[in-house]
């Protein structure tokens, strides 16, 4: 018998008669090793008055066989908008001048100050490696890259995973680094030094406001290492039952500050008379607990997760995440989604420091340290098309509400809103191929 | 209830994380692993197996006096009625002829009357194989929906892809009845899995390795989806040297040579891998190019 030299596939066409002969309908049984798969999402992310971010992401996964998986990922994010700076509202316009010493921006009476030069490209690279190395035992590894405008990240991790008790648990141990570089246009600031005001931004050759800026830069760039460790535990309880644990050590040393965040000086009136640069330590341990479990319905699966998350900044934390997917037939679903977040605010969290008042070692007026509690409501919809990708779409609704941890308000401080609600619209399209 | 003498035609064992239905049909060891802890579920779908095995045996077994195929192979020219099963098992049939230029025949099975693989050295005449010839050949074979005509003295053997064609019946079966339990069905080392285990676990089955003597049981791991084995290791003649194989090319009636000890075959249904184990072998030196060029994953011994 000669091989065929008819372009004919021979398992192709004896798939088909099985196929008749069984009365099936075409399985895709057959393991499909050979293909790449594609995970693409545009996602929007809209604060009022605040931060837009548009982000793409292109995901590829490959099975080589045998457990041995490649998946890269591409992600680009556009920032547009205004940030926070951390000094606070006041019954008159403030002005200010830009962290980058370049022009001036007014702030009107009884607004949050925000700094509208908040704009950046963000471009992310992750690469992972996973296959198993001995029975029972999978190893995974990988890189990451992550480039923005002043702002630099390299990171690689490791793992393993071993699976004992007819696979129905999973013990996992994880170990990342990351080393992230910022270099701010015009340079890192002193810590705690008074931020410069330029008072007449188009005047060229204002040297005594270029001495006054100089006066408070440090270096060019500077950077922080960032060590995780990861270890979990996965449980099979039973055949719709799926638990898991984690406990996370992580650990950062270098540069936390923020450059380009401040905290006004008030005096007994509670009226700003300057602006400091913020400092946090050059260290934070965090220890975080996770708890997830996922139940399996005839109808859908509910997932549900709790995390308690505690430093030495004293930023304890506690997140309740929980989705329901529910079929609504074979091929759709909906999702809705919620999730609840509080956090205790940093030990040198304070919204503003008092003139006169002793400058602490560590001070930062970002409504991020604060004490706040934030929520997320959402609703996914996903359908599998006909030709076996899947289009899914997500809508989610955020919102943060900062909180005073005790903070006294000197005179007109009273009458501001130092704690601004911050709302946004998530909307994302996912397809995957 | 199940009547008398069912109670002892098979038998359920709890294992570790499953359960282990056994039974013997087709002159073969039957296993069902299932993937449960209950034990009622275990006995119902080894009952189901093994009503639908012996349901698929009487049918088409050619051992057998009072069946559907005692009767086409008996008809002495005339038509015989047929059900649809049958219809869809001899259209299958003929879509192999096509695939394998008329390699893959149901009617060579007559060409045992010569051939004996009994491991001995007696090669037949060449007389006794021309004798033969003329009743063997698919293309004189007639039938539609209702009815199978052949001239007479020709026969027809399902055996070529009967224990395959119940393998999968029989996971087709169980997966109705246990539509979220992963059931592996081995019929002597003809496999089909209904779908993967939770936590994608690899089922490990043993089988009877067809090529090395010396490892009687190879462990052999699988996800989902169907496996079968075809090979010699047993039937075979040996004379002066040469090794010929119970793989006949129903062309010249004698064995085709050079086809590897064992094949074994990856597909998603069990019977499909079966015909492409046999096709393989029916290709002799060229077995593993001619698996090659199907892009599955195959295990040949020589």
């Amino acid at each position: 018998m000669q091989l065929s030299h008819k372009p004919i596939n021979i398992s192709a066409v004896l798939a088909t008669a099985t196929c008749a002969l069984l009365g099936v309908t075409a399985a895709q049984a057959e393991e499909n090793t050979e293909l790449w798969k594609f995970d693409t999402a545009l996602m929007y992310y809209g604060e009022t008055d605040r931060v837009t971010a548009v982000e793409g992401v292109i995901a590829a996964t490959k099975d080589f066989g045998d457990e041995h998986i490649f998946s890269g990922k591409l992600t680009i994010d556009g920032l547009t908008g205004a940030s926070a700076t951390g000094a606070v509202a006041q019954p008159t316009a403030q002005t200010f001048t830009r962290p980058s010493g370049n022009g001036n921006y007014e702030i009107a009476a009884g607004e949050t100050p925000l700094d509208d030069t908040f704009h950046d490209t963000r471009l992310q690279l992750n690469a992972q490696w996973t296959q198993p190395i001995a029975q029972d035992l999978r190893a995974s590894g990988g890189l990451q890259f992550s480039n923005e405008y002043d702002y630099l990240s390299f990171a690689l991790n490791g793992s393993l995973a071993y699976d004992l008790n007819q696979k129905n648990t999973t013990l996992s141990l994880g170990l990342s680094y990351a080393l992230d570089t910022i270099k701010p246009e015009g340079g890192i600031p002193l810590a705690l030094a008074t931020v410069a005001f330029n008072p007449n931004p188009e005047q060229e050759d204002s040297t005594e406001f270029e001495d006054n800026y100089n006066s408070t830069r440090a270096t060019d760039s500077d950077s922080k290492n960032t060590l995780d460790v990861m270890l979990g535990l996965t449980q099979v309880i039973n055949r719709r039952l799926l638990m898991q644990f984690n406990y996370g050590l992580s650990t950062v040393d270098g540069y936390t500050n923020d450059p380009f965040k401040y905290l006004s000086v008030v005096d007994e009136q509670g009226l700003t008379q300057s602006l400091v640069y913020e400092n946090r330590p050059d260290t934070r341990t965090r220890h975080s607990f996770y708890w997830q479990t996922k139940y399996a319905m005839d109808f859908g699966v509910a997932d549900i997760s709790y995390r308690f998350a505690t430093d030495d900044w004293k930023i304890d934390s506690h997140t309740i995440d929980s989705r329901l997917r529910i079929n609504l037939s074979d091929t759709t679903y909906i999702q809705p989604h919620f999730r609840y977040y509080q956090q205790a605010a940093a030990e040198f969290f304070q919204p503003f420091m008092q003139e006169g008042e002793t400058l602490p070692e560590f001070a930062s007026a970002d409504y991020r340290l604060g004490e706040m509690t934030a929520y997320t409501l959402g609703l996914k919809y996903g359908m599998e098309l006909d030709n076996g990708d899947e289009l899914s779409f997500r809508l989610e609704y955020y919102q943060q509400s900062p909180k005073n941890a005790g903070f006294d308000e000197p005179g007109v401080l009273q009458d501001m809103e130092l704690y601004p609600t911050v709302k946004a619209v998530i909307a994302q399209v996912s397809y995957r191929f | 209830m199940l009547a008398n003498n069912t109670i002892n035609a098979f038998s359920i064992e709890a294992k570790n994380d499953h359960y282990c239905g056994r039974f013997t049909a087709m002159a073969s060891p039957c296993e069902l692993l299932i993937e449960t802890q209950d034990h009622e579920l275990a006995q119902q779908l080894t009952l189901l197996a093994w009503q639908e095995s012996k349901r698929i045996e009487h049918k088409f077994s050619r051992y057998q006096k009072d069946n559907l195929l005692y009767q086409i192979n008996h008809a002495i020219g005339s038509p015989v009625v047929i059900d649809d099963e049958t219809y869809r098992l001899l259209s299958f049939a003929q879509t192999c002829y096509e695939l394998s230029d008329g390699m893959f025949d149901l009617s060579s099975g007559i060409l045992r009357q010569a051939w004996l693989f009994d491991g001995s050295e007696r090669i037949p005449s060449t007389q006794a194989v021309n004798k033969l010839l003329p009743l063997i050949g698919w293309s004189k074979v007639r039938f539609d929906h209702k009815t199978i005509q052949m001239p007479k003295g020709m026969e027809l053997d399902l055996g070529g892809i009967g224990k395959e064609y119940a393998v999968d019946c029989v996971a087709k079966l169980c997966q109705l009845k246990a539509p979220d339990t992963s059931i592996v069905v081995n019929f002597g080392g003809d496999i089909q899995v209904t779908q993967p285990r939770k936590n994608q676990q690899d089922w490990h089955i043993g089988i009877e390795s067809l090529a090395d003597e010396k490892a009687a049981i190879k462990i052999l791991k699988i996800k989902n989806g169907g496996l079968a084995t075809s090979g010699d290791a047993r039937r075979f003649l040996i004379k002066d040297g040469v090794r010929y194989s119970h793989i006949l090319n129903p062309k010249t009636g004698y064995p085709i040579m050079n086809a590897p000890r064992s094949v074994t075959v990856a597909a998603p249904h069990c019977i499909q891998a079966g015909l492409l184990a046999t096709l393989a072998l029916l290709h002799g030196q060229q077995a593993e190019a001619f698996l090659q060029e199907q892009n599955l994953q195959f295990w040949c011994y020589r």
